[in-house]
């Protein structure tokens, strides 16, 4: 097998099955040399699994893994060369921070002067040199998790994988962990791939994004592309908030289309592909943070999307604001504004037209 | 006087709004009862055995009222040196074959599916729920002179062996009895070892045996150690299974302290092997205890 240039990881018809009812796969990506690739998807989409295979604890019922164009799959799990973070970090109880850094090292029967100089680099590298002899109960949770990276990066692995390293932190060590994450892996140029069912990690972390359900790829995508033209309706309702309408097309136009809801609601869609044809039903699919609210009477016409509407309730969410929306013809939309200015000034029952600009629309196959 | 139930109730209640005050006499009266089954079934006839061995033997009464050593002097025999060393030899042997064997098992059982894990359990107390006279018999038919394993012997054509009546079936009848007792503490420490780390250390490139050296041995270690004090005590204090299963002229201790009760009836001789034995094990197990304290310590600490 040649090796593909750029190519780190190719994961080829990956497939899992655990019964007739449950199968992941057939899986198919790969993995470009020095990005960060996350798996995302709810629990049970086959995320985990697909990591487990590629460090190989599950084995494969049909399809192939190479890294760098070798095939990966038939070896036994401590010769892969890639680099797990478990969940719960699994850091050796019994031994020391150093040791546990050392541990791989030692295996491989390198010399003691140069792991003390190895373990002694990759724990600066984590900021936690004047923990070594620390055991892992005597440590917080985000040095555990630094040492459980620490222990993978010692050994130099060609890619190195993360199954939900940050969801055991509260809220706040855990965008500080994330940043640091981001910036150890891009200072190191190192190939990783990450398991998440946080679509905000993946979204702040990743150079492209996996999107899974029900064992099977929905989209592939940059963080731009997945969230602003989501490929499936799984995909939209997943990443983000979104409001959903269903409808059918009626016309077709040069780079627009309309459409009319269920609810009676005519749309003006910018496209910029081939539309499918007239009569075909779809969801157009509104992002609540663009759909726009303004005081009656100051908008324009159905022709550019506006529409009078009512305020039924206001959320506060402290940064935010989130407006729940009555239109006229019964439609409800979920709106969301900052929390500054006059967005501070709405109030339920109040009458205001909203305008949905054709460009925030996306249509999506049902 | 309080005859009635619920006054007794009420009063009681009483007691218990009264706070920390009654803390004291609930621990007495949760161990109490044993406490004073203890102090009377066992710790009363061991001390009364302990005075025996420091009494003058006399053949025409249990003991004369005279202190000595000499019991324990006699001890320094080579005949009983050599009983003590074939008890604690054998109890050693005992014990490692329970690791050996108990190790893989425990490892299965301890990752094992909640019903097949059952099913394990079942089987392997199974030998703890049989009689030892049946379960002995049940080895006689196999290893006797035409026992099972010589008939398959000469069935392809070789010399009988004499297996029954050595130390080889002593050892077999022990570990067969005696497994559980080290399985299931090796089991438990298994079972508190998440399986993630056995991954994390796969993934480090340990295979399975480096796994095992590093991860699992040394985190079972206090399962081990527990599994092994057990089998050993228990062995080197076994009376059934050597009486039936060993050579009458190679006994264990156990079976000299029964002869010398029963049939020479020199209770002072049979005290001071009683205490001997009951010694050696107690010091065995204090130092098992200050070795593993130390080790954890020096873990901590280092």
């Amino acid at each position: 097998m040649m090796m593909v240039d750029g190519i780190e990881l190719e994961i080829e018809g990956l497939t899992r099955h655990y019964s007739p009812q449950v199968t992941v796969g057939p899986i198919s990506f790969e993995v470009r040399t020095g990005e960060f690739f996350s798996l995302l998807g709810p629990s049970g989409c086959g995320k985990t699994t697909t990591l487990r295979c590629i460090a190989g604890f599950e084995t494969l019922n049909a399809g192939a893994i190479r890294l760098q164009g070798e095939r990966l799959d038939d070896k036994p799990p401590h010769r892969r060369d890639v680099g797990l973070v478990f969940q719960n970090y699994a850091l050796f109880p019994h031994l020391s921070v150093f040791d546990n850094v050392a541990f791989g090292l030692k295996l491989r029967r390198i010399a003691r002067a140069e792991i003390v100089e190895r373990v002694g680099q990759i724990l600066r590298l984590v900021d936690l040199s004047t923990l070594a002899r620390r055991f892992p109960a005597q440590l917080s949770g985000g040095q555990q998790q630094r040492v459980a990276i620490a222990r993978s990066l010692v050994l130099e692995p060609r890619i190195l994988m993360f199954d939900e390293p940050l969801s055991n932190l509260d809220f706040k060590l855990r965008i500080q962990m994330r940043d640091e994450l981001k910036s150890l892996q891009r200072r190191l140029g190192k190939t990783a791939i990450y398991v998440t069912h946080d679509q905000t990690e993946a979204l702040a972390l990743s150079d492209r994004i996996a999107v899974l359900s029900h064992g099977q790829i929905e989209q592939i995508g940059t963080p731009d592309e997945i969230y602003e033209r989501p490929a499936t309706r799984f995909v939209a309702e997943f990443i983000g908030s979104s409001n959903l309408l269903p409808a059918t097309i009626v016309e077709r136009g040069e780079g627009v289309v309309i459409v009319t809801t269920d609810r009676g609601l005519r749309l003006r869609c910018a496209i910029d592909g081939e539309a499918a044809g007239t009569g075909v039903e779809v969801a157009v699919l509104i992002r609540p943070e663009r759909v726009q609210i303004k005081a009656t009477g100051l908008a324009g016409t159905p022709e550019e999307n506006c529409f009078p509407a009512r305020v039924v309730t206001v959320t506060y969410l402290g940064e935010d604001l989130r407006l729940d929306l009555e239109l006229t013809t019964g439609q409800l939309l979920q709106g969301a504004l900052k929390n500054v200015g006059a967005a501070r000034d709405w109030a339920p029952a109040q009458p205001v037209d909203i305008l949905l600009d054709p460009a925030d629309l996306r249509l999506l196959r049902l | 006087m309080v005859t009635d139930p619920a006054l007794a109730l009420g009063v009681s209640r009483q007691a218990r709004g009264g706070g920390a005050a009654k803390a004291g006499p609930v621990w007495a009266a949760l161990t109490g009862p044993y406490a004073l089954f203890l102090l009377f079934l066992l710790i009363v006839p061991l001390a009364n055995v302990a005075l025996f061995s420091i009494h003058r033997y006399s053949p025409t009464q249990v003991a004369l009222p005279e202190l000595t050593f000499d019991n324990y002097r006699k001890i320094a025999d080579l005949y009983y040196l050599r009983l003590f060393a074939r008890t604690l030899k054998l109890g050693l042997v005992t014990t490692v074959i329970c690791a050996l064997l108990g190790y893989p098992l425990a490892y299965w059982l301890a990752r094992a599916r909640p019903r097949p894990q059952a099913i394990g359990l079942f089987l392997l107390i199974m030998p703890l729920m049989v009689s030892a006279v049946i379960r002995i018999f049940g080895w006689i038919v196999i290893l006797g002179r035409n026992g099972l394993v010589n008939e398959a012997l000469a069935a392809v054509g070789l010399e009988p062996v004499r297996l029954l009546y050595s130390d080889t079936a002593v050892v077999i009848g022990l570990v067969n009895v005696f497994l559980p007792f080290m399985a299931l503490p090796l089991m438990a420490a298994i079972e508190r070892i998440p399986s993630t780390l056995e991954e994390a250390a796969r993934n480090l490139g340990a295979n399975w045996y480096q796994t095992f050296r590093r991860i699992i041995l040394p985190l079972s270690m206090p399962g081990l150690i527990s599994g092994s004090l057990l089998v050993y005590s228990i062995s080197i204090s076994a009376f059934v299974t050597p009486a039936l299963m060993g050579n009458s002229r190679e006994r264990m201790v156990a079976q000299q302290i029964y002869d010398e009760v029963l049939v020479s009836f020199n209770w002072p001789s049979a005290s001071s092997l009683a205490v001997t034995l009951v010694f050696l094990t107690l010091m065995l197990m204090f130092s098992a205890l200050y070795v593993t304290r130390r080790a954890a310590r020096l873990e901590q600490t280092r």
